[in-house]
Protein backbone atom coordinates (compact mmCIF):
# COMPACT_ATOMS: atom_id res chain seq x y z
CA UNK A 1 0.00 0.00 0.00
CA UNK A 2 2.93 2.36 1.11
CA UNK A 3 4.95 1.66 -2.09
CA UNK A 4 2.31 2.13 -4.12
CA UNK A 5 1.43 5.13 -2.90
CA UNK A 6 5.14 6.46 -3.30
CA UNK A 7 5.14 4.89 -6.73
CA UNK A 8 2.25 6.88 -7.96
CA UNK A 9 3.83 9.99 -6.40
CA UNK A 10 6.69 9.89 -8.65
CA UNK A 11 5.07 8.83 -11.46
CA UNK A 12 2.63 12.11 -11.25
CA UNK A 13 5.29 14.25 -10.78
CA UNK A 14 8.03 12.77 -13.52
CA UNK A 15 5.48 12.27 -16.01
CA UNK A 16 1.46 12.91 -16.03
CA UNK A 17 1.70 16.03 -13.57
CA UNK A 18 5.00 17.11 -14.21
CA UNK A 19 5.42 20.60 -12.91
CA UNK A 20 6.76 22.33 -15.99
CA UNK A 21 5.52 20.97 -19.20
CA UNK A 22 2.08 19.52 -17.68
CA UNK A 23 1.27 22.38 -14.66
CA UNK A 24 3.23 24.69 -16.70
CA UNK A 25 5.03 25.68 -13.24
CA UNK A 26 8.58 27.24 -12.63
CA UNK A 27 8.32 29.26 -16.01
CA UNK A 28 10.57 31.53 -15.13
CA UNK A 29 13.46 29.81 -14.01
CA UNK A 30 13.01 27.47 -16.78
CA UNK A 31 13.50 30.59 -18.95
CA UNK A 32 15.87 32.12 -17.16
CA UNK A 33 19.08 29.42 -16.50
CA UNK A 34 18.82 26.78 -19.05
CA UNK A 35 21.13 28.63 -21.23
CA UNK A 36 24.39 27.29 -19.93
CA UNK A 37 24.34 23.44 -18.70
CA UNK A 38 26.61 24.35 -15.63
CA UNK A 39 24.62 26.88 -14.12
CA UNK A 40 21.26 24.57 -14.48
CA UNK A 41 22.65 21.63 -12.58
CA UNK A 42 23.14 24.16 -9.71
CA UNK A 43 19.78 25.50 -9.68
CA UNK A 44 18.34 22.08 -10.22
CA UNK A 45 20.04 20.96 -7.00
CA UNK A 46 18.97 23.97 -4.93
CA UNK A 47 15.46 23.75 -6.08
CA UNK A 48 15.17 19.72 -5.44
CA UNK A 49 16.95 20.68 -2.03
CA UNK A 50 14.44 22.86 -1.12
CA UNK A 51 11.18 21.56 -2.62
CA UNK A 52 12.32 18.17 -0.46
CA UNK A 53 12.91 20.07 2.56
CA UNK A 54 10.18 22.67 2.78
CA UNK A 55 7.80 19.67 1.82
CA UNK A 56 9.01 17.47 4.83
CA UNK A 57 9.72 20.51 7.29
CA UNK A 58 5.33 21.74 6.13
CA UNK A 59 4.31 18.43 6.51
CA UNK A 60 5.93 17.59 9.97
CA UNK A 61 4.03 21.10 11.06
CA UNK A 62 0.78 20.36 9.32
CA UNK A 63 -1.19 19.42 12.64
CA UNK A 64 -0.26 22.59 14.50
CA UNK A 65 0.02 25.25 11.80
CA UNK A 66 -3.28 27.34 12.74
CA UNK A 67 -5.35 27.49 9.44
CA UNK A 68 -4.99 31.67 8.99
CA UNK A 69 -1.18 31.68 9.03
CA UNK A 70 -0.30 28.90 7.06
CA UNK A 71 1.02 30.54 4.04
CA UNK A 72 3.16 32.65 6.33
CA UNK A 73 4.55 30.12 8.03
CA UNK A 74 5.51 27.73 4.82
CA UNK A 75 6.71 31.30 2.82
CA UNK A 76 9.07 31.35 6.16
CA UNK A 77 10.33 27.95 6.02
CA UNK A 78 11.08 28.15 1.78
CA UNK A 79 12.69 31.50 2.55
CA UNK A 80 15.05 29.80 4.87
CA UNK A 81 15.80 27.29 3.12
CA UNK A 82 16.65 29.26 0.01
CA UNK A 83 18.52 31.39 2.29
CA UNK A 84 20.69 28.10 3.21
CA UNK A 85 20.98 27.13 -0.70
CA UNK A 86 22.41 30.91 -1.12
CA UNK A 87 24.77 31.19 1.71
CA UNK A 88 26.30 28.01 0.72
CA UNK A 89 26.84 28.99 -2.85
CA UNK A 90 28.44 32.24 -1.91
CA UNK A 91 30.60 30.31 0.43
CA UNK A 92 31.44 27.26 -1.94
CA UNK A 93 30.95 27.89 -5.55
CA UNK A 94 31.39 31.74 -5.80
CA UNK A 95 31.70 31.85 -9.58
CA UNK A 96 28.42 30.09 -9.95
CA UNK A 97 26.78 32.36 -7.58
CA UNK A 98 27.43 35.08 -9.14
CA UNK A 99 26.53 33.93 -12.53
CA UNK A 100 23.49 32.70 -11.22
CA UNK A 101 22.59 35.93 -9.85
CA UNK A 102 19.43 36.90 -8.19
CA UNK A 103 17.93 33.47 -9.50
CA UNK A 104 19.12 31.44 -6.43
CA UNK A 105 16.80 33.93 -4.46
CA UNK A 106 14.09 33.41 -6.69
CA UNK A 107 13.68 30.19 -5.95
CA UNK A 108 11.38 31.13 -3.62
CA UNK A 109 8.90 32.45 -5.86
CA UNK A 110 8.72 28.83 -7.70
CA UNK A 111 5.11 28.17 -7.90
CA UNK A 112 5.94 24.42 -7.58
CA UNK A 113 7.39 24.69 -3.92
CA UNK A 114 4.54 26.41 -2.43
CA UNK A 115 2.23 24.72 -4.82
CA UNK A 116 3.90 21.09 -3.26
CA UNK A 117 3.35 22.85 -0.12
CA UNK A 118 -0.13 23.94 -0.36
CA UNK A 119 -1.71 20.90 -2.27
CA UNK A 120 0.03 17.94 -0.73
CA UNK A 121 2.35 18.58 2.32
CA UNK A 122 -0.46 19.84 4.46
CA UNK A 123 -2.61 17.37 4.04
CA UNK A 124 -0.05 14.22 3.92
CA UNK A 125 2.69 12.34 6.35
CA UNK A 126 6.17 14.02 6.32
CA UNK A 127 7.71 10.97 4.42
CA UNK A 128 5.82 10.80 1.51
CA UNK A 129 5.74 14.53 1.27
CA UNK A 130 9.41 14.11 1.16
CA UNK A 131 9.56 12.04 -1.69
CA UNK A 132 6.72 14.13 -3.29
CA UNK A 133 8.91 17.17 -3.15
CA UNK A 134 11.91 15.40 -4.30
CA UNK A 135 10.44 14.01 -7.36
CA UNK A 136 8.59 17.30 -8.32
CA UNK A 137 12.06 18.98 -8.14
CA UNK A 138 13.43 16.34 -10.20
CA UNK A 139 10.55 16.63 -12.76
CA UNK A 140 11.14 19.98 -12.91
CA UNK A 141 15.32 19.17 -13.10
CA UNK A 142 15.07 16.91 -16.00
CA UNK A 143 12.50 18.60 -18.20
CA UNK A 144 15.48 21.95 -17.32
CA UNK A 145 18.51 19.88 -18.04
CA UNK A 146 16.88 18.37 -21.93
CA UNK A 147 16.03 22.19 -22.67
CA UNK A 148 19.44 23.42 -21.37
CA UNK A 149 21.72 21.00 -23.32
CA UNK A 150 19.81 21.62 -26.48
CA UNK A 151 19.91 24.90 -25.87
CA UNK A 152 23.58 25.21 -24.59
CA UNK A 153 24.61 22.49 -27.93
CA UNK A 154 22.83 24.75 -30.35
CA UNK A 155 23.53 27.89 -28.79
CA UNK A 156 27.74 27.90 -28.11
CA UNK A 157 28.33 24.52 -29.66
CA UNK A 158 29.62 23.09 -26.14
CA UNK A 159 28.44 20.68 -23.86
CA UNK A 160 29.35 22.19 -20.06
CA UNK A 161 31.95 24.43 -21.77
CA UNK A 162 33.88 21.94 -23.64
CA UNK A 163 33.58 22.53 -27.42
CA UNK A 164 31.56 19.50 -29.00
CA UNK A 165 30.70 20.48 -32.41
CA UNK A 166 33.37 21.60 -35.14
CA UNK A 167 34.43 25.32 -36.10
CA UNK A 168 31.92 24.68 -39.08
CA UNK A 169 29.05 24.76 -36.86
CA UNK A 170 27.31 28.58 -36.25
CA UNK A 171 26.21 29.62 -33.37
CA UNK A 172 22.27 30.17 -33.01
CA UNK A 173 22.36 33.14 -30.58
CA UNK A 174 18.93 33.08 -30.42
CA UNK A 175 19.31 29.49 -28.39
CA UNK A 176 21.28 31.65 -25.48
CA UNK A 177 18.51 34.49 -24.92
CA UNK A 178 15.40 34.08 -23.24
CA UNK A 179 13.46 33.40 -26.55
CA UNK A 180 15.07 31.00 -27.14
CA UNK A 181 13.96 29.26 -23.94
CA UNK A 182 10.37 29.62 -24.92
CA UNK A 183 11.19 27.79 -28.50
CA UNK A 184 13.04 24.97 -27.05
CA UNK A 185 10.06 24.53 -24.10
CA UNK A 186 7.20 24.57 -26.49
CA UNK A 187 9.07 21.92 -28.80
CA UNK A 188 9.32 19.84 -25.86
CA UNK A 189 5.99 20.11 -24.35
CA UNK A 190 5.04 19.69 -28.36
CA UNK A 191 6.76 16.57 -28.73
CA UNK A 192 5.96 14.84 -25.37
CA UNK A 193 2.31 15.55 -25.08
CA UNK A 194 1.96 14.32 -28.62
CA UNK A 195 3.99 11.55 -28.64
CA UNK A 196 4.27 9.95 -24.93
CA UNK A 197 0.96 11.64 -23.30
CA UNK A 198 -1.74 10.68 -26.00
CA UNK A 199 -3.01 7.44 -24.43
CA UNK A 200 -2.49 7.70 -20.86
CA UNK A 201 -4.95 10.93 -21.41
CA UNK A 202 -7.41 8.77 -23.50
CA UNK A 203 -7.33 6.56 -20.25
CA UNK A 204 -7.24 8.67 -17.57
CA UNK A 205 -10.37 10.30 -18.32
CA UNK A 206 -12.26 7.61 -18.71
CA UNK A 207 -11.05 5.51 -15.31
CA UNK A 208 -8.54 7.28 -13.31
CA UNK A 209 -10.11 10.43 -11.72
CA UNK A 210 -7.94 13.72 -12.39
CA UNK A 211 -5.56 14.52 -10.43
CA UNK A 212 -6.24 15.86 -7.34
CA UNK A 213 -2.82 18.21 -7.86
CA UNK A 214 -1.55 22.18 -7.48
CA UNK A 215 -3.38 24.98 -9.33
CA UNK A 216 -1.86 27.60 -7.46
CA UNK A 217 -2.98 30.81 -9.22
CA UNK A 218 -0.50 33.15 -9.88
CA UNK A 219 2.81 30.85 -12.73
CA UNK A 220 5.93 32.38 -11.93
CA UNK B 1 -21.92 29.60 26.11
CA UNK B 2 -21.20 33.60 24.85
CA UNK B 3 -18.01 33.80 26.78
CA UNK B 4 -16.77 30.33 26.48
CA UNK B 5 -16.38 30.90 23.12
CA UNK B 6 -14.84 34.06 23.35
CA UNK B 7 -12.22 32.57 25.86
CA UNK B 8 -11.39 29.83 23.30
CA UNK B 9 -11.25 32.25 20.12
CA UNK B 10 -8.73 34.19 22.34
CA UNK B 11 -6.60 31.60 23.35
CA UNK B 12 -6.82 30.24 19.68
CA UNK B 13 -5.36 33.91 18.52
CA UNK B 14 -2.65 33.55 21.59
CA UNK B 15 -2.09 30.34 20.06
CA UNK B 16 -1.42 31.78 16.52
CA UNK B 17 0.66 34.28 17.69
CA UNK B 18 3.05 32.25 20.03
CA UNK B 19 3.30 29.69 17.44
CA UNK B 20 4.15 32.95 14.64
CA UNK B 21 7.11 33.60 17.11
CA UNK B 22 8.41 30.37 17.89
CA UNK B 23 8.76 29.72 14.46
CA UNK B 24 9.91 32.44 13.28
CA UNK B 25 12.40 32.58 16.39
CA UNK B 26 13.99 28.27 15.26
CA UNK B 27 14.44 29.67 11.49
CA UNK B 28 16.26 32.62 11.91
CA UNK B 29 18.18 30.76 14.87
CA UNK B 30 19.67 28.14 12.21
CA UNK B 31 19.88 30.80 9.54
CA UNK B 32 22.30 33.14 11.64
CA UNK B 33 24.49 30.53 13.12
CA UNK B 34 24.61 29.45 8.93
CA UNK B 35 25.57 33.27 8.42
CA UNK B 36 28.23 33.17 10.96
CA UNK B 37 30.08 29.91 9.89
CA UNK B 38 30.29 31.01 6.60
CA UNK B 39 30.67 34.64 7.24
CA UNK B 40 34.20 34.93 6.82
CA UNK B 41 34.72 32.61 3.68
CA UNK B 42 31.86 34.96 1.50
CA UNK B 43 33.97 37.93 2.39
CA UNK B 44 36.97 36.61 1.76
CA UNK B 45 35.46 35.31 -1.89
CA UNK B 46 34.14 38.53 -2.32
CA UNK B 47 37.19 40.35 -1.94
CA UNK B 48 39.21 37.90 -3.26
CA UNK B 49 36.48 39.06 -6.68
CA UNK B 50 38.74 42.45 -6.76
CA UNK B 51 42.60 41.20 -5.73
CA UNK B 52 42.68 38.52 -8.30
CA UNK B 53 41.60 40.80 -11.04
CA UNK B 54 44.25 43.55 -10.19
CA UNK B 55 46.80 40.37 -10.52
CA UNK B 56 45.72 39.46 -13.34
CA UNK B 57 45.58 42.76 -15.32
CA UNK B 58 49.35 43.67 -13.85
CA UNK B 59 50.12 40.42 -16.07
CA UNK B 60 51.52 38.41 -12.42
CA UNK B 61 49.95 34.07 -12.36
CA UNK B 62 47.18 34.32 -9.80
CA UNK B 63 47.02 31.55 -8.41
CA UNK B 64 44.16 28.98 -7.85
CA UNK B 65 44.23 29.17 -4.23
CA UNK B 66 42.53 32.06 -2.15
CA UNK B 67 44.51 32.21 0.01
CA UNK B 68 48.14 32.16 -2.06
CA UNK B 69 46.02 34.73 -3.50
CA UNK B 70 45.35 37.21 -0.83
CA UNK B 71 49.07 37.10 0.00
CA UNK B 72 50.48 37.54 -3.46
CA UNK B 73 48.43 40.74 -3.12
CA UNK B 74 49.45 41.92 -0.02
CA UNK B 75 53.09 41.58 -1.27
CA UNK B 76 52.60 43.32 -4.58
CA UNK B 77 50.00 45.87 -4.55
CA UNK B 78 49.43 49.20 -2.87
CA UNK B 79 45.72 50.61 -2.52
CA UNK B 80 45.58 54.51 -2.72
CA UNK B 81 42.85 55.45 -1.11
CA UNK B 82 40.72 59.09 -0.89
CA UNK B 83 39.80 60.98 2.21
CA UNK B 84 36.29 58.24 2.29
CA UNK B 85 38.52 55.39 1.81
CA UNK B 86 37.44 54.47 -1.57
CA UNK B 87 39.81 52.88 -3.59
CA UNK B 88 41.05 55.28 -6.35
CA UNK B 89 43.71 53.27 -7.71
CA UNK B 90 46.25 50.04 -6.62
CA UNK B 91 49.80 50.56 -7.43
CA UNK B 92 51.27 47.22 -8.37
CA UNK B 93 55.03 46.56 -7.09
CA UNK B 94 57.99 44.77 -9.03
CA UNK B 95 58.62 42.61 -5.94
CA UNK B 96 57.22 42.73 -2.27
CA UNK B 97 58.19 46.42 -0.72
CA UNK B 98 59.72 47.31 -4.31
CA UNK B 99 59.25 50.33 -6.67
CA UNK B 100 56.22 50.73 -8.74
CA UNK B 101 55.37 48.21 -11.78
CA UNK B 102 52.06 49.56 -13.07
CA UNK B 103 49.30 50.72 -12.43
CA UNK B 104 45.52 49.25 -12.02
CA UNK B 105 42.57 51.20 -11.76
CA UNK B 106 38.60 50.45 -10.84
CA UNK B 107 37.09 51.78 -14.13
CA UNK B 108 32.95 51.62 -14.48
CA UNK B 109 31.35 51.29 -17.74
CA UNK B 110 27.74 51.18 -19.25
CA UNK B 111 27.11 48.10 -21.11
CA UNK B 112 23.51 47.29 -22.79
CA UNK B 113 21.94 45.99 -19.56
CA UNK B 114 23.40 47.90 -16.63
CA UNK B 115 26.88 48.70 -15.34
CA UNK B 116 30.13 47.24 -16.83
CA UNK B 117 32.47 46.82 -13.65
CA UNK B 118 36.28 46.58 -14.86
CA UNK B 119 39.55 46.92 -13.77
CA UNK B 120 41.81 48.10 -15.48
CA UNK B 121 45.75 48.04 -16.08
CA UNK B 122 47.83 50.60 -17.52
CA UNK B 123 52.04 50.90 -17.76
CA UNK B 124 53.59 53.57 -16.08
CA UNK B 125 53.14 55.76 -18.76
CA UNK B 126 49.56 55.82 -18.42
CA UNK B 127 48.87 54.90 -22.38
CA UNK B 128 49.84 51.60 -22.60
CA UNK B 129 47.41 48.91 -21.36
CA UNK B 130 48.76 45.66 -19.17
CA UNK B 131 45.35 44.01 -19.14
CA UNK B 132 41.45 44.08 -18.49
CA UNK B 133 39.28 42.05 -16.28
CA UNK B 134 35.47 42.76 -15.83
CA UNK B 135 34.44 42.57 -12.13
CA UNK B 136 30.48 43.02 -12.70
CA UNK B 137 28.53 42.68 -15.52
CA UNK B 138 24.70 41.85 -16.44
CA UNK B 139 25.19 41.58 -20.48
CA UNK B 140 23.80 38.70 -22.41
CA UNK B 141 24.84 35.24 -21.85
CA UNK B 142 26.71 33.91 -24.72
CA UNK B 143 26.77 37.36 -26.54
CA UNK B 144 27.77 40.34 -24.93
CA UNK B 145 28.40 37.74 -21.48
CA UNK B 146 31.90 36.79 -23.62
CA UNK B 147 33.69 40.04 -22.54
CA UNK B 148 34.56 37.53 -19.96
CA UNK B 149 35.91 35.29 -22.35
CA UNK B 150 39.90 34.99 -22.27
CA UNK B 151 40.74 35.42 -25.60
CA UNK B 152 38.84 38.47 -25.44
CA UNK B 153 40.08 40.04 -22.23
CA UNK B 154 43.98 39.02 -23.25
CA UNK B 155 43.98 41.24 -26.51
CA UNK B 156 44.47 44.09 -24.86
CA UNK B 157 47.48 43.33 -23.38
CA UNK B 158 50.13 46.19 -25.05
CA UNK B 159 47.76 48.04 -26.42
CA UNK B 160 47.42 51.58 -26.59
CA UNK B 161 44.07 53.53 -26.05
CA UNK B 162 42.49 55.28 -27.50
CA UNK B 163 41.50 52.04 -29.46
CA UNK B 164 39.32 51.51 -32.62
CA UNK B 165 37.31 48.45 -32.89
CA UNK B 166 37.36 45.62 -35.77
CA UNK B 167 35.20 42.92 -36.59
CA UNK B 168 35.59 39.62 -34.78
CA UNK B 169 38.41 37.74 -36.27
CA UNK B 170 40.17 40.44 -38.03
CA UNK B 171 43.80 41.13 -37.30
CA UNK B 172 44.52 43.87 -34.60
CA UNK B 173 46.75 46.56 -34.99
CA UNK B 174 47.99 47.97 -31.79
CA UNK B 175 45.40 50.82 -31.47
CA UNK B 176 42.56 48.32 -32.07
CA UNK B 177 40.46 45.46 -30.59
CA UNK B 178 38.69 42.71 -31.99
CA UNK B 179 34.47 43.52 -31.41
CA UNK B 180 32.19 40.66 -30.23
CA UNK B 181 30.04 39.72 -33.34
CA UNK B 182 25.92 40.00 -31.77
CA UNK B 183 27.01 42.22 -29.12
CA UNK B 184 27.64 45.45 -30.95
CA UNK B 185 26.31 47.57 -27.70
CA UNK B 186 28.74 45.93 -25.48
CA UNK B 187 31.46 45.93 -27.16
CA UNK B 188 31.13 49.67 -27.70
CA UNK B 189 30.95 50.21 -23.33
CA UNK B 190 34.28 48.27 -23.45
CA UNK B 191 35.69 51.12 -26.28
CA UNK B 192 33.89 53.70 -24.16
CA UNK B 193 35.74 52.12 -20.65
CA UNK B 194 38.91 52.49 -22.75
CA UNK B 195 38.81 55.82 -24.30
CA UNK B 196 36.60 57.61 -21.83
CA UNK B 197 36.19 56.59 -18.84
CA UNK B 198 40.35 54.76 -18.40
CA UNK B 199 40.88 59.04 -18.64
CA UNK B 200 39.09 60.31 -15.94
CA UNK B 201 40.08 57.61 -13.58
CA UNK B 202 43.63 58.41 -14.20
CA UNK B 203 43.39 61.49 -13.06
CA UNK B 204 43.78 60.64 -9.69
CA UNK B 205 47.19 59.00 -10.22
CA UNK B 206 48.40 62.31 -11.86
CA UNK B 207 46.62 64.39 -9.19
CA UNK B 208 48.78 62.59 -6.77
CA UNK B 209 51.99 62.60 -8.32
Amino acid sequence: MNSYKFRQVLKENIGINNPVFVQILGICSTLAVTNVLRNTVVMCAGLVFVTGLSNLTVSALRKYIPGRVRMMVETLIIASYVIIVDVVLKAYIPDISRQLGPYVGLIITNCIIMGRAEAFALSNPPALSLVDGLTSGLGYSYVLLIIAFLRELLGTGSIWGVRVLGEWWINWNIMIMAPGAFFMLALFIWVVKGNFMKEKKAQGSASTPAPQAASTGGKS
Amino acid sequence: MSDGRKANKLRRSLFTIFFMFAVTFVFISVLSLIHVLTRDVIRLNESLVVKRAVLYVAGLEVPQSGIEADALYQDRVREVKDDQGVVLYYEVLDAPGGSIQSYALPVPGAGLWGEIGSVVGVEKDLKTLTGIEFIKQNETPGLGGRITEGWFKEQFRGKRWPLEVVPEGDPTGDQEFQAITGATNTTNGVKGILNDRLATAEEAIKATE
